[in-house]
């Protein structure tokens, strides 16, 4: 009997819809042979098998083991290139994943990986920060602040010891890129981050990897091993080690400085900046502080030239985005796209519209720091230029969808308990203000509401917005007020009837 | 604490001692804690502190400040439902609503017992096949209210 190799994704998302229920079921049959690669993050599909064929891959579709003839005989599979989900995409970042075993250092090299580092190699450290300036590549974290800014800081600072510090603590809801990266191209941020040492002359790196990413620390930790082994870290004399660090759960560590106190071992409370961390971070060093997509994506930018990246992308946004599709979206996924599509046509093109039998009513992008934008809204670009325009938030790439049985008063409340149960409690804006938030849309929820529980909202909102000490309780209202703006009849039809009839 | 867990304690804080010029990392040492016992007994807090040289209270604040660090051991299953915008748009509450039934038929009135522990948490990263929930680090995607009392019995 020949044995069929097969590709099945090995990633957190596909094993929970079911890929590992495929390997065990067809552990020990002679007839095919699993390769475990990353996933393509059309995770609507998975679990997905897919083979090679003389024209390329061919792949099917949420798979059951009792499939396995189909799969086995060839009949009834979809080619790779054919998915439209995919097809339109534009993969740079991601164009490793569902192709290689990630922990293949050699597969991650025969496709394009190292060529980054080996660029930087050649250059000096100015001349990389130059190389990310050209690129006006903007941090991917949350803030998008121009990456090479910061570096530049970092390296003008003088210091014995550096850092470099992958933010993984990936917290908002309805984000996941960043634990695609970690447990599926490794080696990519692993290439990014060191590339950020040479620049800066940081000999350690930390990865500080949320508590619920298990197997992402795991791919991480081994990743880290084998490039130590291959010389990888070590290279023209240039001592460099990583090492990673697991967080413990709160959301506000993914803040910049609460990361750092987080990382020392402490509580992770947010610290008023200045100084900022490129000046005095980690131990009271400079210290480069990135989201792990940020640090993911400068490779290909070494690789290919900053000019190639600046060419890519709309005015202020340069380059790619991953946006992370969930909620009630019919084709929930990655999606790699140039900055600029409408938010409708991700929605249409990408998200497939609705799931079967839900109607649509708002999507919340950026997290629980973005905006809720309703049907009228959806023309917007999906970049930071446009959305800053409109007083909204890329954040992380985040994209939420919620069909119609959604109650708005409910989900502001959410939000609102979100943060409450979230804040670090160092400023009062943002710990008593999110707890007062709370209590007033459960007034609201209960009939108990009147005409100035939405105005003291809205003024709780703005207090919060003008006075917090950091984005979380100067965003938390956010979520909050556009959702009072573009669904107003559901907070008022809450509301006494004795007050609304005044 | 029994007497395994004592040395059990004991060993982990001996080889999770910081070696100058390394800073004590009391985070660090909570979480290697609890990786060993299941959860940071609060009765440790002081030998912790004596190891790592610092007080009491920064250990406490600590141990206080981070969700998932816990102070009471959990069932023998920890179920974690996700309570995130994606997996409450896919009715992930109805889900929970089935788990914290399940385990109360189970086991009795209360959702916590030697078998199961049930806790929301936040986002889990796996939003593209919500609803989410988290058994013992395991993940399962597009869980449905029906599915859950074959998915515990799986977890004896
Ligand atoms: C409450 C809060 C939570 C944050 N969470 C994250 C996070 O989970 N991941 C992240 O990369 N950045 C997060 N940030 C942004 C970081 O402070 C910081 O701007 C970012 O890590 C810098 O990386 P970048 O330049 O690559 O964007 C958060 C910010 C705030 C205020
Ligand atoms: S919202 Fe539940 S996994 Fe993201």
């Amino acid at each position: 009997m020949t044995t069929t190799r097969c590709y099945l994704a090995n990633d957190t998302s596909s094993r929970a819809a079911g890929a590992e229920r495929l390997a065990e079921a067809w552990s020990g049959r002679p007839e095919i042979q699993l390769i475990r690669t990353s996933s393509r993050g059309a995770f609507f599909l998975e679990p997905m098998v897919e083979r090679d064929t003389p024209k390329g891959r061919e792949a099917w579709f949420n798979v059951a083991p009792d499939d396995l003839p189909l799969i086995v005989g060839g009949v009834g599979g979809t080619p790779v290139a054919e998915i439209p989900f995919l097809q339109q995409q534009t993969r740079f970042t991601f164009a490793n994943f569902g192709m290689t075993e990630p922990l293949a250092l050699d597969e991650y090299q025969s496709r394009g990986g190292l060529k980054g580092l080996a660029a930087a190699r050649s250059l000096s450290p100015e001349a990389i920060v130059e190389e990310l300036r050209i690129s006006r590549l903007r941090g991917r974290g949350g803030a998008a602040f121009p990456v090479w800014k910061k570096w530049q800081v970092a390296q003008q600072t003088k210091s014995e010891q550096k850092y470099v510090v992958a933010n993984a603590d990936e917290g908002d809801a309805g984000t996941y890129c960043d634990r695609m990266i970690m447990e599926g191209d490794p080696f990519r941020l692993i290439e990014g981050m060191f590339i950020c040492a040479r620049a800066i002359g940081a000999t350690r790196g930390y990865i500080y990897c949320r508590y619920e990413y298990p197997a992402a620390a795991r791919a991480m930790r081994f990743a880290i091993q084998k490039a130590r082994e291959e010389d990888l870290l070590d290279c023209d004399d240039y001592p460099f080690d990583l090492e990673v660090v697991i967080g413990a759960g709160s959301y506000v560590c993914g803040e910049e400085t609460a990361l750092l106190e987080s990382l020392e071992g402490r509580r992770g409370v947010v610290l008023a900046k200045p100084p900022y961390p490129a000046e005095s971070g980690l131990y009271g060093k400079p210290t480069i502080v990135s989201n792990v997509l940020t640090f993911a994506t400068i490779p290909s930018i070494l690789a290919r030239g900053g000019a190639w990246h600046a060419s890519l992308g709309t005015e202020d946004s340069r380059g790619t985005m991953a946006l992370q599709l969930g909620g009630r979206v019919k084709q929930p996924g990655l999606v790699e796209i140039p900055f600029g599509l409408t938010l409708r046509d991700v929605l249409d093109r990408f998200g497939g519209g609705m799931a079967p039998g839900s109607r649509f009513k708002a999507v919340q992008v950026g997290g629980p720091l973005g905006s809720l934008f309703p049907e009228s809204k959806l023309d917007i670009p999906v970049c930071y230029d446009a959305f800053a325009k409109a007083g909204a938030i890329l954040g992380h790439g985040g994209i939420v969808a919620y069909d119609d049985e959604t109650n708005m008063v409910e989900l502001a409340r959410h939000f609102m308990a979100f943060t409450a149960d979230e804040s670090c409690g160092k400023c009062t804006p943002c710990r008593i203000g999110s707890v007062r938030g709370r209590e007033i849309l459960e007034h609201i929820q209960a009939g108990e509401g009147t005409a100035e529980s939405l105005n003291l909202l809205r003024e709780l909102g703005e207090t919060m917005k003008a006075t917090s000490l950091c984005a979380l309780g100067g965003r938390a209202s956010y979520p909050v007020l556009t959702a009072m703006e573009h669904f107003p009849n559901e907070f008022r039809s809450k509301l006494s009837a004795f007050s609304s009839q005044q | 604490m029994t007497t395994r867990h004592k040395t059990q304690l004991a060993e982990t804080l001996k080889t999770g001692r910081p070696v100058p010029p390394d800073k004590p990392n009391i985070l660090k040492t909570l979480l290697t804690v609890q990786s060993t016992l299941g959860h940071v007994p609060a009765n440790v807090i002081s030998q912790i502190a004596q190891v790592l040289g610092v007080t009491d209270a920064q250990v406490a604040g600590v141990l206080s400040y981070y969700p998932d660090l816990r102070t009471q051991s959990p069932g023998r299953h920890l179920i974690r439902v996700c309570t995130g915008e994606s997996c409450t748009a896919n009715h992930g509450g109805l889900v929970l609503r089935a788990i914290q039934d399940c385990v109360r038929n189970v086991i009795g009135d209360s959702a916590q017992s030697e078998r199961f522990t049930v806790e929301r948490m936040s986002c889990a990263g796996n939003c593209a096949v919500s609803p989410t929930v988290m058994i013992d680090g395991d993940f399962c995607g597009r869980v449905s209210p029906s599915d859950v009392s074959s998915l515990l019995e799986r977890y004896r």
